[in-house]
């Protein structure tokens, strides 16, 4: 086990710069979560951590040794692809006990880590067969104890679940949770569903354009996001923006006023961030017209015009309203963010 | 593959391949039969489609008036050589060519690739003269090492080139990890996942070593020497007539290995196509 150190890090392709300048400190034993949308650089940045792409710029450590020139192998990192890449011609077994095999280590010791592994994963059964003999869930499985038997310092998980259907997701999401709990190894884990990030992490890293946007536990993320980008990205269905700007009554958008916390000087133009879930019905509050109901049983989505822009609210109770139709809603200032209208960073 | 076809067009479906493959089977066929008729009856016509008198001494002769079973060392023990050494080397290069990032790495594989629109014709007189430099007319090295070392071993090399880049990357990063350098994952990875395309070189190469013509009666001289293309033409009686019967009953164990080779290396095809992909 081993902390990461990540110092300035850049990466380039030629003259196209993929990733600009990355700082993370993850301390030893944390379970980090590198998310961003498509392209951003989460993979380049996993594969540089594993020494399987080079680095432009800075330095990677792991404990206290920098890593930058060493081999994949000389790292002590062991990895989970996102479509697997388990070996299609060995057995599940030889699989498992590969990167033992090549380290010298004795047949019995060999072994004795695969049936450990294959015992935590509820793999015993399927030992002896071929990947192509199983489900995804249990592939899914296989490359995780590929990564287990050896006890490295460092777990990286690169998109694991995306192959998945959403039903098994859920299930090896929690897998994986209740591996890191009773491992306790330093595991990156990268994906582009803000859900897995926020319930899987001790700390979230969200990447854009190969940069860092905010780096922070989830919940810390969720109500404080530091930027526009962020707000948008976590939580989900996302926040609602509104332009404007603030008002000595509250912000002042295009025809309606809502609440918003004190201390932004007044005439500041901003963008006003509220979330779905963080509207509250009310007969006397503010107006709004529905625009589409949508009943999912334990809360109700709405779409509705707030003075001009068009949001979403998202209602733990049922509402009876039918398109075209008014309802009164009210927000709490102190859930509400602003951010600022020219470069998106949160204000106040 | 499976479908529902009604019976009628399956009729029909299956007349029409039934009628295709009379032009492929019967040459096969004639050839077979004929090995075994007496000379006077091979031309008779229409043509028997049954011997109406057999003649098994055919059989013999073949290897009374040419060495053939030393011949038919020559062809297999050259063929084999031939099909190892590309094999290898089509695949070392053709994985090079894939995965190892050299200058010029593009260019390279361009000009070798060149090497395939020159007709061996163009280049026999050249080699000759190569060969007789280094002593080695009427020996069966040209033989080994012109397909190894050109337009065959060319055609493996991009073949082989082909299927490793279409190998998912991922199993060698995953290798990498697991702490194989860069020969053992040629070995222990890419090449065992490579059977299917291993199969095809290694019949494609077969034949072509197998009926090489213009290459044996350039290069060799002695009937002792003579590969079975080349020994199938010797078969004439005192005057220079073709012994037709005898040259069929050559010319069908010339065709047996072909024919093994083929189903041999065709299941290893089908198993290794079920091996490859990563999911699904
Ligand atoms: N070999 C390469 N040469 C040039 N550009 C590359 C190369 N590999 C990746 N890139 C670029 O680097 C950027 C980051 O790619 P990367 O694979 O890290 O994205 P990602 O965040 O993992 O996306 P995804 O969620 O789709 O997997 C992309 O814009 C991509 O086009
Ligand atoms: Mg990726």
């Amino acid at each position: 086990m081993a902390s990461v150190t990540l110092s300035d890090v850049k990466k380039s392709y030629g003259k196209a710069a993929v990733i600009h300048g990355i700082d993370v400190d993850i301390a030893d034993g944390e379970f980090v979560v590198l998310v961003g949308p498509s392209g951003c650089g989460k993979s380049t940045l996993l594969h540089m951590l594993a020494g399987l792409e080079t680095i432009t710029d800075g330095t990677i450590a792991i404990g206290d040794d920098v890593v930058n020139d060493l081999e994949p192998k000389d790292r002590d990192i062991a990895m989970v692809f996102q479509n697997y890449a388990l070996y299609p011609h060995m057995t599940v077994a030889a699989n498992m006990g590969f990167s033992l095999e090549h380290r010298r280590v004795a047949k019995d010791t060999i072994a004795e880590r695969v049936k450990w592994a294959a015992g935590i994963l509820g793999l015993e059964p399927y030992l002896d067969r071929f990947p192509r003999q199983l489900s995804g869930g249990q592939r899914q499985r296989v490359a995780m104890g590929r990564a287990i038997v050896r006890d490295p310092k460092v777990f990286l998980f690169d998109e694991p679940l995306s192959n998945l259907d959403a039903k098994l997701r859920v299930v090896m999401r929690g897998e994986i949770k209740a591996l890191h709990q009773r491992l306790k190894t330093t595991t990156v884990y990268v994906t582009h569903d803000q859900v897995e990030a926020m319930t899987m992490a001790d700390k979230i890293v969200v990447l854009s354009g190969g940069r860092i946007e905010q780096v922070g536990a989830p919940l810390e993320l969720y109500d404080r996001p530091a930027n526009q980008f962020v707000a948008g990205f976590i939580g989900s269905p996302s926040m609602n923006f509104i332009p404007g700007q603030v008002g000595a009554s509250g912000f002042e958008a295009d025809g309606v006023t809502l609440p918003c916390p004190a201390g932004t000087p007044i005439g500041t133009k901003a963008i006003y961030g509220v979330r779905p879930e963080h509207f509250t019905l009310s007969p006397d509050g503010i107006k709004a017209e529905i625009l589409i109901v949508e009943p999912m049983g334990s809360e109700t989505q709405v779409t509705m015009k707030l003075g001009q822009t068009s949001v979403i609210g998202l209602f733990r109770e049922r509402v009876a309203g039918m398109p075209g139709e008014t309802i009164g809603i009210t927000i709490d200032p102190a859930k509400t963010h602003l951010f600022d209208a020219v470069n998106g960073q949160r204000l106040g | 593959m499976k479908t529902d076809l009604s019976p009628r067009i399956k009729v029909i479906v299956y007349g029409l391949m039934t009628v295709l493959l009379i032009p492929f089977v019967f040459p096969t066929w004639w050839m077979v039969t004929s090995s075994v008729k007496p000379i006077s009856d091979i031309f008779a016509f229409p043509p028997d489609i049954f011997p109406r008198r057999f003649d098994f001494s055919t059989y013999g002769r073949v290897f009374e008036l040419q060495p053939f079973a030393q011949q038919y060392w020559n062809s297999a023990y050259i063929a084999a050589l031939v099909t190892a050494g590309t094999m290898m080397f089509s695949s070392m290069a053709g994985y090079a060519f894939a995965r190892i990032r050299f200058p010029f790495a593009n260019t390279l594989f361009m000009i070798v690739l060149i090497g395939l629109l020159i007709p061996a014709e163009v280049t026999i007189v050249p080699l000759f003269q190569m060969f007789l430099g280094w002593g080695m007319i009427n020996t069966h090295w040209p033989l080994v090492l012109i397909p190894i070392f050109g337009a065959p071993s060319v055609f493996a090399t991009f073949v082989m080139r082909q299927f490793f880049i279409a190998l998912p990357k991922e199993l060698e990063e995953a290798a990498r990890v697991d702490g194989l350098g860069r020969f053992k994952i040629f070995w222990t990875i890419a090449l065992p996942l490579a059977r299917p395309a291993l199969g095809a070189v290694a019949i494609f190469t077969f034949l072509h070593s197998w009926n090489l013509y213009l290459e044996p009666i350039v290069f060799l001289s002695s009937p002792e020497n003579f590969t079975l293309p080349q020994a199938l033409t010797q078969f004439t009686d005192a005057y220079g007539g073709a012994l037709w019967n005898v040259q069929l009953a050559a010319a069908t164990m010339t065709a047996l290995p072909v024919l093994i080779v083929f189903i041999i290396a065709q299941r290893q095809f089908v198993e290794g196509l079920a091996h490859s992909g990563l999911k699904g």
